[in-house]
């Protein structure tokens, strides 16, 4: 596959803004400001000639040209609220009519946003959260195929499988799940897999009523304690002293625990922009034939030694103007 | 060794701060009487070590596992999993809505997932609807249906791979292409109530789609089989979750950045998402479950060697930053 000489240009163009960028690690330079101010260029420019052909000529342009009376037309009504929008740069004294369309936004978003946060945040989640802390164990005798599907080890076809068998002949003990001779090899290893007493089949699933999940018991206690304790520590009304001040510094050490995990997610997505960008620049991430024309690892090398001679010049031009 | 004053950073234009004292101006000189030593204790030294050294780490362990990988197993979590047999329940003919909602800076964990889920979905026979609430998703997205659904994304050379195969998708036959509407949450609230009045009835090509056969009976995002959004962030899987999940009930499954995956998890939890895919780590699993190991898997296996940096970086500072307490509690400061 030939690839077209604007997409070869590009692919090029690509790698060396990425060095520019990385330039910065010397120090402020004039390749790192050209890079960034073509950024903001690029996307200032893209993001109005979006807005342009997505909603300005669609909505207010087409709708008011196409309109038997342009002056009667629901489309000036945004269009309307934009130009008061401007009044503050015109007239100090009636600046605040620039409110009235900041304040029809305001209200449009807290609107669909009220009802679908308390729906879908404080509905569903405290539905979740105020569960019976006591966790059972799913009875695979009793318990729905979609239920059972969502165990450790198990998938659709496996849970109709051990639905279909039960209905013969109900289960008297987990290890013959594994027995089934109606599972293939794959599915039986996955099984296998599956299995554990902390935290896997074993912990989860029972062939009667009333087991309990152990680890998921323990789990919500941990959930219930560490949501209290974490509003204790935001409470201050009340001195964080004696018992006050250990169940806070427990909260502590629960969003601490939080905070790590949400850091630990945010490196993990760092590193995979970088990733992302050396798998750009070396070619990995595209077809041979094209990797091939792009030449991605010599152009790093070009770029490199450009961006070096580059700095050089401007270091020396600096020194010898200071 | 000649004391040495701690040098001040320098600024973004590279020069120093001209106007602050040196950084020992408040300390007594050596030659008085009494003066402590200047000499900087090596926890000191070692607290400003110059941090490009870390950027210089991080760059070797990156680049280095593309040439010797370890190619470390890779096991699905359960939210992978249950993502996947979303995906599987699926039958030929079905129809999906995927929400393409990223940009180029998380194209390296979200470009993964789409290749991985687009070849499950047409391995399946699967049609698809594709659209966007992100600005920049566009030229991206029309970029990945040449690349990824015009085409098959099996090959003759991937003799790897044990699966079914894919074949080329064709537009408006086995998939269309919606485009990309400003608004938000507003669009997404608009598309749980209609979807085809939302894009004014045409799809980004301006065909109508009241003349796409796959349109027939799909008119808001609850005549959809499945929901698969693939989301950098506002708005997303949660602008999802909130404006249409709980309101039609819908079977949505997501894709995220790995940023956005502790937002994301108690949605999972709570079974208003069927499915989670957080992170290139993730969409590794996912590669495993459909069998065929690609950029996610290749980029999880350099994620380790970086991850294993960050750790190396963080015991370092921590073991230099209590053995400088400990140095500075002798010291009496």
């Amino acid at each position: 596959m030939d690839l077209a000489t604007i997409d070869l240009f590009g692919h090029w163009v690509g790698i060396f803004l990425t060095f520019c960028i990385l330039s910065f690690l010397y120090k402020d330079n004039p390749f790192y400001k050209l890079a960034e101010h073509l950024f903001i260029g690029v996307s200032v420019g893209y993001i109005v000639t979006q807005q342009y052909y997505n909603v300005l000529e669609p909505k207010v342009v087409q709708a008011i040209a196409s309109a038997d009376h342009w002056y009667f037309n629901l489309a000036l009504v945004p269009l309307v609220l934009v130009a008061l929008l401007f009044v503050r740069s015109v007239s100090k004294r009636y600046a605040w009519i620039g409110r009235y369309p900041l304040a029809f936004v305001v209200a449009l978003y807290a609107g669909i946003q009220i009802n679908a946060v308390a729906q879908a945040d404080l509905g569903q989640q405290m539905k979740r959260a105020m569960s019976d802390v006591v966790v059972d164990r799913t009875n695979v005798n009793t318990a729905s195929a979609k239920v059972i599907q969502n165990m450790p080890g198990m998938s659709p076809d496996v849970a109709q499988k051990i639905v279909a068998h039960r209905d013969q002949q109900p289960f008297s003990s987990l290890d013959d799940l594994a027995g089934l001779d109606t599972l293939t090899a794959d599915q039986r290893a996955t099984l296998d897999e599956g299995r554990g007493h902390v935290t896997g089949l074993d912990a989860r699933l029972a062939v009667t009523d009333g087991q309990i999940d152990w680890f998921g018991t323990l789990s919500r206690i941990f959930m219930v304690l560490g949501l209290i304790a974490s509003l204790v520590y935001f409470y201050f009304s009340i001195a964080h002293k004696g018992a006050i001040g250990g169940v806070s510094r427990f909260g502590v050490w629960v969003l601490m625990i939080g905070f790590g995990a949400s850091f630990g997610f945010t490196v993990q997505g760092r590193i995979a922009l970088a990733i992302g960008r050396s798998m750009d620049i070396l070619g990995l991430d595209k077809a041979p034939a094209v990797a091939e024309q792009i030449h991605g690892p010599l152009a790093a090398l070009v770029v490199v030694a450009i961006i070096v001679f580059g700095l050089a010049v401007w270091e020396l031009r600096s020194r010898r103007a200071r | 060794m000649a004391d040495k004053p701690t040098e001040l950073p320098e600024d973004r234009t590279g020069k120093r701060p001209r106007d602050l004292p040196p950084a020992n101006a408040d300390q007594p000189k050596s030659n008085l009487p009494g003066a402590r030593s200047l000499k900087p204790h090596w926890t000191e030294r070692l607290a400003t070590f110059d941090r490009r050294w870390v950027f210089l780490a991080m760059a070797i362990a990156i680049v280095v596992p593309f040439f010797a990988p370890l190619n470390l197993p890779v096991k699905a979590s359960p939210r992978v999993r249950a993502l996947y047999y979303s995906v599987e329940s699926l039958h030929e003919g079905d129809v999906v809505f995927l929400s393409m909602d990223f940009d180029p800076a998380s194209t390296p964990e979200l470009a993964p997932f789409f290749r991985a889920v687009a070849l499950h979905l047409k391995r399946k026979g699967v049609k698809m609807v594709l659209a966007s609430t992100w600005y920049a998703a566009p030229p991206l997205v029309e970029r990945y249906i040449r690349e990824m659904v015009d085409r098959p994304l099996i090959g003759p050379d991937d003799t790897d791979y044990k699966g079914p195969p894919d074949r080329a998708y064709k537009q408006n036959v086995d998939y269309v292409w919606l485009g990309f509407r400003e608004g938000k949450e507003a669009v997404i609230a608009a598309m749980g109530n209609d979807l085809r009045a939302t894009f004014d009835h045409r799809a980004a090509d301006g065909t109508p789609l009241a003349d796409i056969p796959m349109m027939e009976g799909i008119h808001q995002l609850k005549d959809f089989d499945l929901i698969i959004t693939i989301s950098a962030g506002f708005p997303g899987t949660k602008e999802y979750v909130q404006q249409v999940q709980s309101r039609y009930d819908l079977p949505i499954v997501a894709a995220c950045t790995a940023v956005s995956t502790t937002d994301l998890t108690p949605y999972y939890d709570a079974g208003q998402l069927l499915g989670l895919v957080g992170g290139m780590g993730a969409v590794a699993e996912y590669e495993s479950l459909i069998g065929k190991p690609g950029l996610g898997t290749q980029g999880a296996d350099v994620l380790n060697f970086g991850h294993l940096v960050v750790i190396l970086a963080i015991v370092f500072g921590n073991f230099i930053y209590f053995a400088g307490r400990r140095q500075r509690r002798k010291r009496g400061q």
